[in-house]
């Protein structure tokens, strides 16, 4: 998207001429203070190297242990999911897939778009695919939100420490290393879901129109 | 040239009010309603969301116990009432709130997502304590309540449309 086309403020519809920035500079909605556009400190592959990282991290995070408990010698190992088939065994099948989207697939699906948005080999911007893309990188950060898993198992692990003896395992750490990675490959994103789909890619910032 | 952003055609304030009332509702079970229920030496205790932090809090626990309420309690009634006020400031149009509504609207964005931290938490502790007889933790129909609630809470942000907020305001020009 180049520089003649208008930002238009998702928040407010207030519409922008787009103008040039430099790095770390933003350009604010003149109505009503959003972020239109940022313009890129990171390099454009950083996002790309965080997102790759982050697929790589989720397979350890998912197959190795996450996190024991024991108590008077018997032990139990956890993975990421056991808690995912507790539920779904347990009859709460609706909340079983509900943790099992938002603490894994989602994330999962989260980094492969964002991988493929910031490939060398990018797609072309006017195209329906590429846009489908950017759309479902903003729907599913609403609902990709490892990080909230982190901390329930920090307030667990915490809460648990004097009634069980709980040792952290390394799929826990890879877990956390891959919500970072995420975090950051979001953060340097170019198509950064708080600006709005219609500046995706801009390197503009704004003046009214 | 259309300038209407992507997805805006499934925004607007009836749907978000429905889903904010659906929300509210399911609100009453997962606080009345055991969440969790821990069974130790053939003792059964069962918790709701508040009776647990309550316990965390007598335990000494008190920054849980906060993390706990503020998360499960707090932001979920704090969301309602945002909402509520979105969907009045919604109807009136444009006004000297606006932009407050809208930073109100961005906030609630945000915190949202931290109401998952109860069903996380349950589900985490459902699969990690399972020791037979001398301990397991059993998740309750509580949680699924208010899992309901928090991705219904959830919906209705997504589902209000922030430029209603902004309707019949003249365009600022510099």
């Amino acid at each position: 998207m180049g520089l003649n086309a208008p930002l238009i403020c998702h928040l407010c519809g207030q519409e922008h001429r787009a103008i040039r920035l430099e790095p770390g500079e933003k350009a604010l909605c003149v109505r009503c203070d959003a972020v239109l556009a940022q313009g890129v400190r990171a390099r454009s592959h950083t996002a790309l190297v965080f997102a790759i990282t982050g697929l790589a991290l989720a397979w350890p995070a998912a197959l190795l242990p996450f996190v024991s408990a024991g108590k008077f010698g018997a032990e139990r190992i956890s993975l990421l999911f056991t808690g995912v088939r507790i539920l779904w065994n347990s009859g709460m099948r609706a909340l079983a897939v509900l943790v099992l989207l938002c603490g894994g697939l989602l994330p999962l699906a989260y980094l492969v778009i964002l991988a493929v948005l910031h490939a060398p080999t990018r797609l072309d911007r006017q195209k329906s695919c590429f846009r489908l893309l950017v759309r479902s990188a903003n729907g599913l950060e609403h609902w990709a939100i490892p990080e909230v898993q982190v901390l329930a198992v920090l307030v667990a692990m915490i809460k648990l420490g004097s009634i069980v003896n709980v040792a952290i395992g390394s799929g826990f750490w890879c877990y956390c290393a891959m919500v970072f990675s995420l975090l950051i490959a979001q953060h340097t994103s170019r198509f950064n879901p708080t600006v709005p789909l219609s500046a995706a890619g801009a390197t503009g910032a704004a003046v009214p129109l | 040239m259309n300038l209407r952003l992507a997805g805006a055609r499934f925004k607007n304030a009836p749907t978000a009010a429905a889903l904010a009332l659906a929300a509210a509702a399911m609100l009453v079970p997962a606080n009345l309603l055991p969440v969790l229920t821990t069974e130790t030496y053939g003792q059964s205790r069962s918790d709701t969301i508040f009776s647990g932090a309550v316990e965390l809090w007598r335990q000494g626990l008190w920054p849980i116990a906060l993390i706990v309420l503020t998360a499960s309690m707090l932001i979920p009634v704090l969301k309602l009432v945002g909402l509520g006020l979105l969907l009045l400031g919604a109807r009136r149009g444009a006004s000297s709130d606006s932009r407050r509504l809208t930073r109100v609207y961005v906030a609630l964005d945000f915190i949202g997502r931290w109401s998952m931290l109860d069903v996380f938490l349950a589900a985490f502790l459902a699969g990690l304590i399972r020791f037979g007889e001398l301990s397991t933790v059993v998740p309750r129909s509580g949680i699924v309540a208010f899992a309901s609630a928090v991705v219904l809470t959830v919906l209705a942000t997504q589902a209000f449309d922030p430029r209603s907020l902004w309707r019949a305001a003249p365009s600022s020009s510099s």
